[in-house]
């Protein structure tokens, strides 16, 4: 039984094959509202059902995980498409997340790690739209040279994407790091593994602000708003606060 | 006084919120706030450095418990008056350099950020505030060298030290993690102290913590300061604006030294590591070197002179001499600076005046003036042999009785002894007018190489590590067996001195190789021109990732 509900949360703590699930539901799902609750909800959902049966992850399933999110990690690099890379990166992040239920950490904590992750994946998908609402569509290489046409869209775009791919003062840098603190006694080599996950995170991250901010000028769009950038702000200043909370943790 | 570690950088982040916050309404005047604020900063680091001299340092100031720990030690001290001053002048060249520029508010900014995290990375005392400095510095650098946005070339060279500076970011987590596990605290001191008593605490594939962590560590200053193979970003930067360049160059690419100083009291239980070191560093010193040689292009040779350099400094690690390496970072890091800041004059200069000097008929004839000669080589060779004996014996006399029986010191003036007697080479090939004042500058050079390598390293020894016990510990993690240590002296001595026979036969009767040498000339040249084809070799296995991902989402769906 206890297996059966493993494979059950492997859909909401997404493992491939059941990660696809979850990428054709977020691919299908237009409205941004609906693809943001989806990002909000859909680790929690998991984590509920983890801690609803009292389950722990058979060791096994730690591999697993990991060679998951280093799946989806090196996909996330050929991709062009916004919205898919969300969700990717997505499934790679929240993948890892099965190797802070084998350290024990209470079902709060883990939430907050899901939360920690979701928020600038939501926030993301929020920019994601409005590139969709401005060009028709959330490609890359397609236009291009959003520094120069939207100059503040672009540095909200720079600071999602670097809180996506755990940069330090955003919460998913110190869940990576906890993460490799945790594993490196037992199982170095999941440390190591981690570690090339990260690195491949970087790189798809550098490739989609290449594809999106860089090049001369195409078009005359609207920039950000005032009280959208204010929000955006003060979003990402809530996500650096909360690190706090991590280093707490981790101290 | 402990809050003045706080402000140094406190000011600069400051200034760029300010910044940011007002470039709309200050326009280009914002720039002078950031100067303003990094000579305000430059002084107070100068404030903390005479304090550290006057005995009076030892500064310390906690953000929180077990992180944000800043430190006041004589190394972070000596390296926040490096990073400070170099920033200022690159702040203070900016200005005009910059002002035509879209994205002026913006590069003060980066620029401001840059520099708080250099300051914050060498006063941390915790590994995750060093950790996050170490971080942040290499995003930052990503975003300076890609401050043209218009331009994809920019970016794409500046995605290579990105990915590379990410590959150091993982390895130095990594011995992060290990040194936090095997000790048990985030603090440096603690960690240092808990390493002294008990040293060989086992980690992982029964090595010891303190020899992963090395590892780890190495690994991470090889990615920073463009050890071989980890070092085709550096010359690659370019596109990135000048005043970064000269930044990058002389305060960030050698944070790779720092870091092992930093963690010195690791090292010196790892010797592998430190022999290691050395290899690498020896590796990267020659090739760099011979890469310089190849190049055309002014910043590209730069590029390259600062690999050879960053070399040299982590053999100068590797043989022990740790203090030394300090000392040559903050020597390179002034002259490299000043050569980028000044690159763009000389181009300038040279499209007006090329500066290749006439022949001598030309001179004689034409010009009336008197024939230049070469100084005689009997001289030169006497010198060569003379100097280094010379400071032999005065070091002998001033610095230490125990100076012969380091290898480290043996090691650097025997490359000191090469170095100068490789400019004596270059120089006997010169031909002046006044071949006197030739000789004296000669012998003048060769002196300060030489001194250089011996008595400045020992003020630099007792000034960042006054424990002599602690001296002789670095010492003998480096040294090798005495008898494999004369043989590789008396072999590496013996390369070196027939080299030089033959080129000066080579060059005197004006004989070249046969066909299979010329042969074997030109395919060597070929490999230095393709960069021993490193960068293919990383574009090609790039490609096949990107590939084999494009594979993969096609076979899945794309979901």
């Amino acid at each position: 039984m206890n297996d059966m509900l493993i494979l059950v949360a492997a859909v909401f703590l997404p493992l491939f094959p059941f990660s696809m699930l979850f990428n054709a539901l977020h691919s299908g799902l237009r409205p941004p509202i609906l693809r943001a609750l989806l990002l909000l909800l859909w680790p929690q959902v998991g984590l509920l059902i983890i801690d609803h049966n009292g389950l722990t992850p058979p060791g096994w399933l730690l591999a697993w995980a990991v060679l998951s999110s280093l799946l989806y990690a090196l996909r996330a690099l050929a991709l062009r498409e916004v919205g898919m890379w969300i969700g990717f990166l997505a499934t790679s992040s929240w993948a890892l997340i099965w190797l802070m239920l084998d350290q024990g950490l209470g079902a709060e904590r883990l939430a907050r790690v899901a939360l920690g992750i979701s928020v600038p994946l939501v926030m993301l998908s929020i920019l994601a739209a409005g590139l969709e609402r401005r060009f028709g569509a959330a490609y890359l290489g397609l236009y291009g040279g959003l520094a120069q046409s939207m100059p503040r869209f672009a540095i909200m775009l720079v600071l999602v994407v670097l809180a996506v791919i755990a940069t330090p003062l955003f919460p998913g840098f110190f869940a990576m790091l906890s993460m490799m603190i945790a594993t490196m006694p037992s199982a170095p080599l999941l440390a190591v593994a981690i570690g090339v996950i990260w690195l491949l995170w970087s790189w798809a991250g550098a490739r989609l602000l290449q594809g999106l901010i860089v090049g001369p000028k195409t078009q005359a769009v609207d920039d950000l708003g005032g009280l959208g950038l204010g929000l955006y702000i003060l979003l990402l200043a809530a996500l650096i606060a909360s690190s706090g909370y991590w280093l707490e943790a981790i101290v | 006084m402990d809050k003045l570690i706080a402000l140094v950088p406190a000011i600069p982040v400051a200034s760029a919120i300010l910044i940011q916050l007002m470039a709309g309404r200050m326009q280009r005047r914002m720039a002078w706030l950031s100067v303003l604020a990094t000579a305000l900063t430059f002084l107070i680091t100068v404030v903390i450095l005479a304090l550290e001299l006057a005995g009076e340092g030892g500064f310390q100031l906690s953000l929180a418990d077990g992180w944000g720990i800043l430190i006041s030690d004589p190394l972070s001290a000596i390296m926040g008056v490096l990073i400070a001053g170099i920033s200022f002048i690159v702040h203070l060249y900016s200005i005009r350099y910059m002002s035509e520029e879209p994205g002026y508010a913006r590069f003060f900014v980066l620029l401001d950020l840059m520099t708080a995290s250099l300051l914050v990375l060498v006063a941390a005392a915790d590994l995750l505030s060093l950790l996050m400095a170490w971080h942040a510095i290499g995003v930052l650098l990503y975003f300076l060298l890609g401050f043209d946005t218009q331009r994809q070339s920019t970016f794409r060279y500046a995605f290579w030290t990105f990915i590379t500076y990410r590959l150091g970011d993982i390895a130095l987590i990594l011995a992060a993690a290990v040194l936090y596990h095997a000790y048990g605290s985030w603090r440096l001191d603690e960690i240092f102290a808990a390493i002294q008593a008990e040293p060989q605490v086992m980690s992982l594939l029964g090595l010891s913590a303190t020899t992963v962590a090395a590892g780890f560590l190495a690994l991470g200053a090889f990615a920073r300061s463009a050890q071989f193979l980890l070092h085709n970003w550096l010359p690659y930067t370019m596109d990135g604006p000048t005043p970064v360049s000269a930044l990058m160059h002389a305060g960030i690419v050698n944070a790779g030294g720092f870091l092992i100083n930093r963690f010195a009291p690791v090292f010196v239980h790892s010797s592998d590591i430190l022999h290691l070191l050395f290899i690498v560093g020896l590796v990267t010193a020659v090739i760099g070197s011979v890469l310089m040689l190849t190049q055309n292009d002014i910043k590209k040779a730069l590029g390259y002179s600062t690999m050879g350099q960053m070399g040299f400094m982590i053999m100068e690690l590797g043989v022990g001499a740790f203090s030394l390496a300090i000392y040559h970072l903050i020597a390179h890091g002034l002259f490299k600076g000043t050569l980028f800041l000044g690159a763009g004059g000389v181009i300038g200069d040279a499209r007006r005046d090329d500066g290749v000097p006439k022949d001598d008929i030309y001179t004689f004839v034409v010009e009336r003036r008197s024939a230049r000669r070469r100084p005689p080589w009997l001289i030169m060779a006497i010198i060569t042999l003379a100097i280094p004996a010379l400071v032999l014996f005065v070091a002998h006399w001033a610095v230490s009785s125990e100076f012969y029986h380091q290898q480290g010191a043996v090691v650097l003036l025997f490359f000191g002894w090469v170095t100068g007697a490789q400019l004596i080479f270059a120089t006997y090939r010169m031909r002046s007018e006044n071949s006197g004042r030739l000789l004296a500058l000669i012998l003048f050079s060769f002196t300060v190489v030489v001194v250089g390598y011996t008595l400045i390293s020992h003020v630099f020894e007792l000034f960042l590590y006054p424990d002599a016990a602690f001296r002789s510990l670095i010492h003998s993690a480096s040294s090798i067996d005495v008898l494999w240590f004369d043989i590789l002296i008396v072999i590496t001595t013996i390369v070196i001195v027939v080299g030089w026979l033959r080129t000066y036969y080579a060059q005197r009767n004006g004989k070249r190789g046969g066909l299979l040498a010329g042969r074997l000339w030109l395919s060597f040249y070929t490999l230095i021109s393709r960069e021993f084809y490193v960068a293919d070799i990383y574009a090609w296995f790039a490609r096949q990732l990107l590939r084999l991902a494009e594979r993969l989402n096609i076979w899945l769906r794309w979901v």
